[in-house]
């Protein structure tokens, strides 16, 4: 326990518990100067999220596909190859798994449903090889190329279900339901949670495994720390990078999948309303650790089911949750900042106190 | 009795976590030249750059010619009359030597537009009048480190400087450059009634060329007095606290088998140059061969090539009379080379990782560190960082800490204890004790020679002659990316080689046929 405890970043727990705290001071006030009651609008918030077992299953359902995203994030940043293309990696892991839902009606559960997670995982995989080879190859900056082909897969998508994949029943900008043996068991009524919970508690585990125990892991963070260090030590860094990418693809790949075979049963052209988005402010929040990533989705998760619970109640508008993030990120690109400010006023403290003393 | 120019008294700068002055009073005589030594780390640099303006000091006061004088930024210093050359130099290296000088105050015409020719007509006669050869027209890239610190020089004397501050000013230049230096050093002081102040970490130095001199250790002003009463003895027992003096090392008679051989071997740099052009020579175990030559000519390309982390182009490499068809590093590992990069920050140490996580690197896919071919052992690796970092007495808090909060000393030992771990029979260790104090140079030296009398195959690679001299059987040099030389240690003195190591030999035949 004193092991684990000495590998905490303690200071960084503590600023970021600042920073959340400071933005819901500040969503406060702005509730304040609306003339509503932040105490009543941050209790409906909560209870909306934990309050009953219908509203716990509903954040922890929003909270599948930002653990996912939100791993997929951490495991490329931390290997210094940055992904931001999860939402296109969703976006088409999730088609797949409904090609396959609507395509192979006849398999049984046990064989379709792990074939459209795997074909999800590959699509949304390979759709991130593919910035990662022009990275590694041609020196091509992943970054633009990873988010300009979030658009062309949300537009190829688009395209897709509207046209040759679209439904025969009424327009609705989907594809057919997918088949009866793919649909993931709901686990609380009304609530669109479902077995995919256990599927990314184990996938979460893994990763965790992957990145904390392993000489993979090892590896992954020696590359995204110091590269020509990771070179010179043997590490053949620019596979390490192709394979973090593909994980971290693979990832996004699975969170569309399980919103296909676990919450809609078919896929839509809005599936992911920025589940890729969160998940990425996850994974910085937490600064790419996996076991952060699983607490601050959960925490994400919880505003975003609150907010409408809250809107409801109080009238507050649930966009005042899209401001308290939004807080957070400020604070959070900040913190070095803030911290060095902090540190010198401590030593500015204390010298002043030794020069009282001198004197 | 000299007449006081600057007094700095009870100076005090405070960084975040460290003291780096403390309570440090100094006096500069006008027409000295004032050297002030101490180890890496000491303050010297600190101190010099709060009197230049570059910090304010957390406390204490500055008095220039008996008045007190507030200096908030080098503008300050400026006009005081107080110029700084940096150890890095501060130079465009697209623009021409006059552009330069010039930069910052420039002469106009028009009151908007540079006057070009007068500045050409500035940089000549300042050239002119303090005795350097330079072509103001010249680009800075084109010339040589030597010429390129003179530069440095002219722009702070264009600037109107009376007082020099000299921040590590021969830390690039070859012992002939040097020499050259310190007659331009005489030459201002003597002749111009410039005063000098120099930063240095080298004792010969200090002693050639300074009229008193100030030792600083740990922050603080040890002492100051006449060069004529100090030698290198005393002035290393100020520096360290406690008397180390660089003995002779055991040298075990060893005769080993050849195990590293390159032929005509040639590489490029980053930008596409041919710089190692041809190069051959053999390496037997329970040597040391060390490789002297000014920094960038080729020797951190050779170092590269070796280690499988830059392109060899053409050439033949063999280990053990064996050919090395590919060469990675990960392929040079395996084969049995351990490698000591020259920048330890930028190659051989990731700074955010932890001790362990460090040390680890090379093992991390090795038994027992891992077992069940990916889970990372934790018990075994903890147990063999935990020893090294006993045995390289390695000043850390635990295998947790950051390296980056290693000071350079003890970060060196971080890479030094990792790459001698592995047993490899071949090391090739670039720069070993730069930026690292005389404690740690020390014990990095027995390492190495350690290692050596145990038999293995040692590339020494460095900028510092003493160095080199003190630890290898064999040297050769190197010039433009080709070996210029070969010599048995002890039959080869200090100037010789610096001759060998500008290309400049022919010159030295000469005299000797004599």
């Amino acid at each position: 326990m004193r092991e684990a405890m000495k590998k905490i970043n303690l200071s960084y727990i503590i600023s970021l518990a600042l920073s959340i705290f400071v933005a819901l001071i500040i969503g406060a006030l702005i509730m304040l100067i609306n003339g509503k009651s932040p105490f009543i609008g941050y209790s409906a918030l909560f209870s909306g999220a934990f309050g009953s077992k219908y509203n716990l299953a509903t954040t922890f359902a929003k909270t599948v596909p930002l653990v996912l995203t939100g791993l997929g994030t951490a495991i490329s940043f931390r290997s210094g190859i940055f992904n931001i293309g999860g939402e296109g990696q969703l976006y088409l892991g999730a088609f797949a798994a409904a090609y396959i839902g609507i395509t192979f009606t006849s398999l049984p559960f046990f064989i379709g449903i792990p074939l459209a997670i795997i074909f999800g995982a590959l699509v949304g995989g390979l759709y991130a090889f593919l910035p990662g080879i022009l990275k590694v190859k041609y020196k091509i900056d992943e970054v633009i190329t990873t988010i300009m082909l979030n658009t062309v897969a949300v537009l190829f998508t688009s395209f897709l279900v509207n046209y040759p994949f679209a439904t025969t029943q009424g327009k609705m900008n989907g594809t057919e339901i997918i088949a009866q043996s793919y649909h993931l068991r709901r686990l609380v009524k009304l609530s669109t949670l479902n077995t995919s919970i256990f599927f990314m508690s184990f996938i979460a585990i893994v990763i965790y495994y992957l990145m904390e125990k392993t000489s993979i892991g090892y590896d992954f963070k020696m590359v995204g720390q110091n590269r020509m260090f990771a070179r010179y030590g043997g590490i053949n860094d620019k596979k390490q990078m192709l394979i973090a990418m593909v994980i971290s693809g693979a990832l996004c790949g699975m969170a569309g999948v399980f919103e296909v075979l676990g919450v809609h049963y078919r896929f839509l052209q809005s599936i992911s309303p920025g589940y890729a988005w969160d998940g990425m402010l996850a994974s910085l929040m937490a600064k790419n650790n996996p076991v952060g990533v699983v607490l601050m989705a959960i925490f994400l998760g919880a505003l975003k089911t609150g907010s409408v619970s809250m809107e409801n109640a109080t009238s507050i508008p649930s966009e005042l949750v899209m401001v308290i993030q939004a807080i957070i990120v400020l604070f959070i690109a900040g913190e070095a900042g803030f911290k060095d400010k902090f540190v010198l006023l401590n030593i500015k403290r204390k010298s002043k106190k030794a020069g009282e003393t001198n004197a | 009795m000299a007449e006081k120019l600057i007094e700095l008294k009870n100076i005090s700068k405070q960084f975040p976590g460290v003291l780096a002055n403390s309570n440090v009073n100094l006096t500069i005589n006008k027409g000295e030249i004032h050297a002030i030594i101490g180890e890496n780390g000491a303050g010297k640099t600190t101190l010099m750059n709060i009197l230049y303006g570059l910090y304010e000091p957390t406390q204490g006061e500055i008095f220039i010619d008996g008045k007190k004088a507030v200096i908030k930024s080098p503008l300050d210093a400026i006009k005081q009359g107080i110029g700084m050359v940096h150890q890095h130099f501060m130079l465009l290296p697209s623009l021409s030597v006059a552009e330069n000088v010039v930069l910052g105050s420039e002469p106009k015409k028009k009151k908007f537009f540079m006057d070009y020719d007068k500045a050409i007509e500035i940089t000549k006669n300042l050239a002119q009048k303090y005795g350097f050869k330079v072509d103001p027209r010249e680009k800075i890239e084109a010339l040589s480190v030597g010429v390129q610190q003179r530069v440095e020089i002219l722009k702070v004397l264009y600037r109107g400087a009376d007082i020099l501050i000299l921040d590590e000013p021969t830390a690039v230049l070859t012992p002939q450059e040097t020499d050259e230096l310190f007659n331009v050093i005489r030459k201002l002081v003597s002749d111009m009634n410039k005063t000098v102040i120099i930063i240095t970490h080298k004792l010969q130095e200090v002693l050639a060329i300074s009229d008193r001199v100030s030792v600083m250790r740990q922050g603080k002003l040890i002492g100051t007095l006449p060069t004529q009463q100090a030698d290198a003895k005393i002035l290393t027992e100020m520096m360290v606290g406690k008397e180390v003096l660089f003995h002779d090392l055991h040298r075990e008679k060893v005769s080993g088998e050849k195990v590293l051989e390159v032929k005509d071997i040639k590489a490029k740099d980053n930008r596409g140059l041919t710089v190692l052009n041809g190069v051959s020579f053999s390496l037997r175990a329970g040597e040391i061969l060390g490789v002297a030559g000014v920094e960038g000519n080729g020797q951190s390309e050779l170092v590269e090539v070796l280690t499988g982390l830059r392109n060899l182009e053409d050439g033949d490499y063999f280990i053990n009379g064996k050919k090395i068809t590919d060469v990675n590093p990960s392929n040079m590992r395996n084969l049995g080379i351990s490698h000591v990069p020259e920048d330890r920050l930028t190659m051989g140490l990731s700074k955010e990782a932890s001790l362990w996580e460090n040390l680890l690197m090379g093992l991390q896919h090795k038994k027992p560190f891992v077992v069940k071919k990916i889970h990372l052992n934790k018990k075994k690796i903890f147990e063999r960082t935990d020893n090294l970092i006993k045995e390289y007495d390695i000043r850390a808090i635990d295998r947790y800490m950051k390296v980056k909060k290693l000071s350079g000393g003890n970060m060196q030992k971080v890479v030094i204890a990792r790459e001698f771990s592995f047993d490899s029979p071949i090391l090739i260790i670039a720069q070993p004790t730069r930026g690292v104090d005389v404690g740690a140079t020390e014990f990095i030296h027995n390492q190495i020679m350690r290692k050596r009398n145990e038999g293995a195959a040692i590339l020494l690679v460095s900028a510092e002659l003493d160095e080199i001299m003190r630890l290898s059987d064999r040297i050769i040099t190197i010039y433009e990316g080709s070996i210029t030389g070969e010599f048995k240690n002890k039959e080869v003195t200090k100037q010789t080689l610096g001759l060998y190591m500008t290309g400049k030999q022919n010159k030295l035949k000469g005299s000797e046929d004599n």
